[in-house]
């Protein structure tokens, strides 16, 4: 019988990359040692181009002196996947959870992110489909709708995925997004007739979508993100 | 016998390496829920690495177990020769459907010794986790420290385990 597993999800809004990265390293470090459950970051970024480890940057088309002329900036991480874009109107999730409490491997955990996205676009009567070998991420045919880029320390993840609900598209313009040329980016904006509710409505369908997909039996909503957007820098 | 024919045409068919054919290791244990092999005469970490100990050297990978649950193997990042590893800490990370997995030292000691092959060709840990997909050579500074990790047998059921509970 197995012990009942509990989500903590905070939403905080639209918050700077470089901030989310130390909020979440906070996160993590209290995850390995107990201090905290599973914990669900749900949030947006400004206009935001990422990097993972093998520093993909041949596949950003402009020069990074161009960034601050359209409104974004360049950051370098330590996760898996290519490069990628964030800004308004995507919806952001980074799970900070125990992949070893549920014998998770990447590949496990990675195709249950993918279900969350699938299961969400459903609900909107957007079939997505998981990608193909070497194609991780959600697509509609052969439109990417849904992008994911994690990191595994010690069986805690942190990054996560992104979902477009409606960006602007065209900031995909300026890179090869996710090293894959020659697919187009698209979102659920464009995928569906459906009239698309408030954005807050839409995020925590997704999150109730990722909740489910990984089985929890609690979500606990914390109400207060100055909890941890006010996180002190420790150095 | 009839359990290494039976591990080795399983692991054929289903294209796992068994390194049967290469060493004197054999599998002797390989019944588990992902049809993972694991090798008499290493010494294994829960954290799904192992270590060959032979003389002054002790030579680290991950797991047969560990590469399946990873997924292909697209990228991985070792630490430079003449560094120092320590148990249960970081030395080095693979990258698989999109995930940075952290690799974990099962001893503590001084790298001397890089695979280097696996810049070029990282699928080798998946393929060959034992013998090719090697990842690093270390001289164990506490060699008290082998003790305490895991036989082929107990880390066998630490896998089944691991996979049955959920």
């Amino acid at each position: 019988m197995r012990s009942p597993r509990t989500l903590e999800v905070w939403r905080l809004g639209t918050v700077n990359y470089l901030k989310s990265l130390k909020i979440q390293d906070k996160l993590v470090s209290e995850r390995k040692s107990h201090q905290i459950p599973d914990t669900l970051l749900s949030l947006e970024h400004p206009p935001t181009y990422t990097l993972g480890k093998r520093r993909t940057d041949h596949n950003l088309l402009i020069p990074q002196s161009q960034l601050t002329k359209i409104g974004a900036e360049l950051h370098y991480t330590q996760r898996g996947g290519d490069i990628t874009f964030h800004g308004p109107h995507q919806a952001i999730l980074y799970p900070i959870i125990s992949l070893r409490s549920i014998g998770f491997g990447a590949r496990n955990y990675v195709e249950t992110l993918e279900r969350s996205m699938i299961e969400f676009a459903s609900m909107y009567g957007v079939r997505a489909r998981a990608g193909n070998k070497c194609e991780t991420g959600v697509w509609v045919g052969d439109r990417k709708i849904g992008a994911i880029g994690v990191r595994i320390s010690c069986g805690i993840t942190c990054h996560g995925l992104a979902f477009n609900i409606d960006p602007d598209l065209n900031y995909f313009e300026h890179i090869v997004p996710c090293g894959i040329a020659d697919k187009e980016v698209t979102s659920l904006r464009r995928e569906t007739d459906a009239l698309l509710p408030k954005e807050e409505v839409i995020h925590k369908q997704l999150i109730t979508c990722f909740a489910k997909a990984f089985s929890y039996d609690d979500v606990v909503w914390k109400e207060d993100p100055s909890f941890i957007l006010d996180t002190k820098d420790d150095g | 016998m009839a359990l290494r024919m039976w591990a080795s045409s399983t692991a054929n068919a289903l294209k796992l390496s068994t390194s049967v054919s290469k060493s004197h290791l054999s599998p002797a244990f390989s019944i588990s829920r992902c049809f993972s092999t694991v090798l008499e005469g290493l010494k294994y970490a829960n954290s799904h690495e192992w270590v060959k100990h032979e003389g002054s050297v002790a030579t680290i990978g991950i797991t047969a177990h560990a590469q399946d649950h990873l997924g292909e193997v697209v990228f991985v990042e070792l630490p430079e020769e003449n560094s120092t590893v320590s148990k249960e800490k970081s030395f080095g990370a693979v990258e698989s459907v999109k995930a940075t997995s952290e690799i974990l030292s099962p001893i503590s000691g001084e790298v001397i010794e890089v695979n280097k092959n696996l810049t070029g060709s990282p699928g080798l840990i998946n393929t060959s986790p034992y013998e090719d997909g090697w990842m690093i050579k270390v001289k164990p500074s506490s060699p008290a420290e082998l003790e305490s990790l895991m036989g082929a047998k107990e880390y066998t059921k630490f896998c089944e385990d691991e996979d049955a509970a959920h």
